[in-house]
């Protein structure tokens, strides 16, 4: 799980078919003191986290593959939580 | 999922019997300051390492991709297969906004 930063969203109508419907953020990993670390990586959001809200993402693909309902499914970012 | 740029395919000529009918690409990390034109002209060469992916959605040259690595790659696959970073995603667009105070790098 790391914490991260909502900057931004991608949009593909050509993807793996697990993840239909979902939406994909774009979100900045933070680093030490909440400094930005490497570039952003794009997570599945259920909860609508808005732009610049602080999230944590999930790197698991077992929690992933749970929330999509396919055990198929590659994906393995997901946005876990916001924080307040 | 990482967001790449598909600069080139592979062909193998000796492969792991399990690749079989396998289609690769190669592909060159995107630097974030790109992420909102990528879509549209396409980017430079950004400094980070290429890699290379297995396709499972038919993207080519110049497309811009999401790629999961790790073992989640293997997930899609009936049979058991050697592979670490797999194509899930074409995009069509990229949104990138930081917020301005703690905006990375630039």
């Amino acid at each position: 799980m790391i914490p991260a930063l909502v900057v931004g969203h991608a949009v593909s109508s050509h993807s793996h078919p697990s993840l239909k419907g979902f939406k994909m953020l774009l979100c900045q990993p933070l680093g030490f003191e909440g400094k930005p670390d490497g570039s952003p990586i794009v997570a599945i959001d259920l909860f609508g986290a808005g732009l610049h809200s602080k999230v944590f993402v999930s790197t698991d693909g077992v929690g992933a593959r749970h929330l999509v309902h396919d055990q198929k499914s590659p994906i393995r970012n997901f946005i876990q939580g916001v924080i307040d | 999922m990482r967001i790449a740029q598909v600069i080139g395919r592979v062909t193998l000529s000796v492969q792991d019997p399990s690749y079989k009918g396998g289609r690769w690409l190669m592909c060159n990390p995107l630097e974030a300051e790109h992420y909102n034109t990528a879509c549209q002209t396409l980017p430079p060469l950004s400094a980070q390492s290429s890699l290379i992916a297995y396709d499972s959605l038919g993207a080519g040259d110049g497309d811009i991709v999401g790629i999961v690595e790790g073992a989640e790659a293997t997930a899609p696959f009936d049979h058991d297969i050697p592979i670490d970073a797999i194509t899930v995603a074409i995009f069509d667009s990229l949104k990138y906004e930081p917020p301005v105070s703690t905006s990375s790098k630039h």
